[in-house]
């Protein structure tokens, strides 16, 4: 015999409501987010006609082109220029942002607000603005920094350091926002630690390394692992700074930007789904090793 | 509590179709627009929309293009809206608008990429609009142009302009250093001895005699290649002669003339145009799209525009048959097969490309014309700036179409990089750097080809 395990009509009702409210976000997801998802990764698998007609299933060929095959070198290349991005810019913005969190976070100092919002600054400029100033800081024969110390360096044009003038760029804008993270994080700590380690005759020093970090390792965590994610998808910075006859865009140049050239410069869309394809994956696996880590670094109180 | 519950209901309803309208919209109207152009308007000149999308990408001619459209809008009633996008983003926007159905109502085609939108049928069908119209007749326009418009013999663009290369050089530099100006009797070599003196005795000023960068090939280095024999594309468009000894020669030239020239990181931090405007670079090859923006720099007085130099390949020292070479190219102007009243766009179209608006578009210097025999007027267009080197060089010399093929974007950019030209460019005193580079194009563009 079956048990029938219907539910009443208050339930239904309440579950109808729920439905009805969760249906604007759920509908938006499915439409912006999970199609687009599931048609890039059937894409990886095709040659793509032109305008998204006419697709021919290939299999793995795109991803062997780019693992083994012909674009494979460029690929890689381009995957090793994001992780060095990626190692300037996560831990420098973090440690700046910290020491600056810190010092913006007494309430004594005047004009706290003032500098908060200076710092803040870069993250309300559209990147776009904020590289093609930087593009002309940097410029080898008129920029202010070559003008300003007397010297000719090719800044973002030289391949062995145009990855960290880039990188720079990216620190530069970034720091406002993790320091907003931070001292939001730092007004949760409370101030009676602090007042208990005074007595004890701790200084500011060893108050910030025994106090400060342990309790601020929840938000620590959250920006690193937000940030290495907003690292590995860079793509505005390179795009506005380097031109495509920069010799040093080879060595620069981004997962992503690679994913541009091939889907949209190229019009090899089928190409360019198994490119972002390749770097999901690659941030899947950086996902899972961070929260494997989390329960060893981090402290929740 | 009733009405709240209703009122509470509506509100959610509201949300999710305004929602699903959003979503959705891209899709339904790619659908249902496929039909609607059988409904044209009425022919007493009573349109169906008032107003019609324009995508161009040269902020320069928007002045002037839209000076001739406001006309048209005089007579007809319909709105012009016209847009600039600038060169790379306007491909990627006319591509993701032709992929969603949502393309602008009129707009500018290219050679390198003409192909790929007449093969998927996203233009308009013009053939039945021009037999209908007495302004248009395709015999009046520049032959390679109406050709490269035209697919299977269907007709999707009507040429807007052609445009041929010239040599700009900076007159103030010349009087400083005391070098002869150039002439329209000049080879590249003269070009190259110029460059060299100017280099040397500018070298503490940061003065340089010429600049190229490898992005400069439809107006600098393809008119070494072709005018020394080399094809960067065969005429069928299937095949290249960029790796044979006539191509090699012309890029020989070339890389002398780099030797003596702005260095490659310089360039690609900072256009030509750019330097050549700060008085830095004495001589550079300009298209003919390119004066106004001369025409309006702040010391444009000193600039003066001579013939391209041709190529002396026989080592005569005179310039013989086809040793001039210039490379033209036109824009047509299509419409979208999606446009909602075709009649308007068409009309639209054939405003712009009529005998009188091809000339007052000369007249104002903003292109030169499409419509053969119109472009008198372009060499008076910039008061004392005589451009009359970019008509001349149509009489004294050969003008070979654009290179193009199906895909052309996909070789051209990788011509451009690492593992082609750039390398030679970065080091241009190593002779077999720029051979190896021509060997590599060749092999980049039939690869390309057979992609297609």
């Amino acid at each position: 015999m079956k048990e029938k395990k219907g539910m009443t009509k208050a339930e239904k009702n309440t579950a109808m409501w729920a439905y009805l409210f969760v249906a604007p976000t759920m509908i938006g997801l499915i439409v912006l987010n999970f199609y687009p998802i599931f048609n890039t990764i059937y894409q990886a698998f095709c040659k793509t006609g032109d305008f998204g007609k006419g697709n021919t299933f290939v299999g793995f060929a795109n991803f062997q082109s780019l693992i083994v095959g012909n674009n494979s070198s460029e690929f890689w290349q381009s995957l090793l220029n994001t992780v060095k991005y990626a190692i300037i810019e996560v831990p420098f913005s973090i440690v700046i942002a910290l020491v600056l969190a810190v010092f913006l976070n007494r309430k004594k100092m005047h004009g706290v607000t003032v500098y908060r919002t200076i710092f803040f600054l870069p993250m309300v400029c559209a990147p776009a603005a904020v590289a093609m100033v930087w593009k002309w800081l940097y410029n080898q024969q008129f920029g202010l920094i070559n003008n300003l110390f007397g010297t000719s360096i090719a800044w973002i044009s030289n391949p062995s350091i145009a990855w960290i003038s880039v990188g720079i760029i990216g620190v530069w804008s970034i720091i406002g926002y993790n320091m907003v993270l931070f001292i939001s994080g730092l007004q949760e700590i409370p101030g009676d630690y602090y007042e208990a380690a005074e007595i004890d005759g701790a200084t500011g020093i060893r108050q910030f390394f025994s106090i400060t970090i342990p309790l601020l390792s929840p938000t620590t965590f959250f920006i690193v692992q937000t940030r290495i994610i907003g690292a590995l998808t860079v793509f505005d910075l390179m795009f506005m700074v380097m031109d495509k006859t920069n010799q040093a865009l080879p060595k620069v140049q981004s997962v992503v930007y690679v994913f541009y050239t091939y889907a949209f410069t190229n019009g090899n869309k089928g190409m360019g789904a198994a490119v972002v394809c390749l770097l999901l994956i690659f941030i899947l696996i950086i996902t899972l090793i961070l929260q494997s880590c989390e329960k060893k670094f981090v402290f929740y109180n | 509590m009733k009405l709240k519950k209703l009122a509470a209901l509506i509100l959610a309803l509201a949300m999710v179709l305004s929602l699903a309208a959003c979503g959705g919209s891209s899709s339904s109207s790619s659908t249902t627009t496929g039909d609607s152009s059988t409904t044209t308007a009425s022919a007493d000149g009573s349109y169906s929309v008032t107003e019609l999308t324009v995508n161009i990408w040269d902020n320069n001619q928007l002045a002037g293009l839209q000076q001739i459209a406001d006309e048209w809008t005089e007579t007809s009633g319909v709105a012009v809206n016209i847009n600039v996008v600038d060169w790379d983003n306007y491909w990627t926007l006319l591509e993701a608008g032709a992929s969603g159905g949502d393309m602008p109502d009129v707009f500018w085609m290219h050679s390198n990429t003409s192909q790929m939108y007449m093969e998927n049928d996203l233009l308009l069908n013009l053939d039945d609009y021009i037999a209908a119209d007495d302004a248009i007749d395709l015999d009046n326009y520049y032959e390679g142009i109406v050709a490269l418009y035209n697919s299977d013999g269907v007709q999707y663009a009507v040429p807007k302009d052609h445009d041929t290369i010239a040599l700009l050089y900076n007159k103030a530099i010349f009087d400083e250093y005391g070098i002869d100006y150039p002439t329209d009797d000049w080879s590249w070599d003269d070009v190259y001895e110029a460059a060299a003196a100017i280099t040397e005795a500018g070298a503490a000023d940061g003065v340089y005699g010429f600049a190229m960068n490898t992005s400069n090939n439809q107006d600098g280095w393809y008119n070494l290649v072709q005018g020394y024999g080399g094809e960067v594309i065969t005429e069928d468009h299937s095949d290249t002669t960029i790796d044979s000894d006539e191509a090699k020669a012309g890029m020989e030239m070339m890389r002398q003339i780099l030797t003596v020239s702005v260095d490659q990181t310089t360039v690609a931090e900072t256009g030509t145009d750019s330097l050549f405007m700060s008085g830095k670079v004495a001589m550079i090859t300009q298209g003919s799209w390119m004066v106004y923006s001369f025409y309006t720099a702040e010391n444009s007085a000193d600039y003066y525009w001579v013939e391209i130099p041709y190529c002396d390949a026989n080592g005569n020292g005179e310039c013989d048959d086809g040793e001039r070479v210039s490379s033209y190219n036109g824009l047509g102007w299509a419409a979208a097969y999606s446009v909602a009243d075709p009649q308007a766009a068409y009309d639209l179209i054939s405003w712009f490309c009529a005998y009188e608006q091809q000339v007052e578009q000369a007249e104002l210097g903003v292109t030169m014309a499409g419509y053969i025999g119109a472009d008198e007027a372009f060499s008076e267009a910039f008061g004392d700036m005589d451009v009359s080197a970019f008509l001349k060089v149509e009489e004294d010399g050969t003008l070979y179409f654009r290179p193009y093929t199906r895909n052309t974007t996909v070789w051209e950019d990788a011509l451009q990089q690492t593992g082609c030209f750039l390398d030679a460019w970065l080091d241009p005193s190593d002779p077999d750097l720029m051979s190896q580079a021509c060997d590599n194009a060749g092999t980049i563009i039939r690869n390309a080809i057979a992609e297609e």
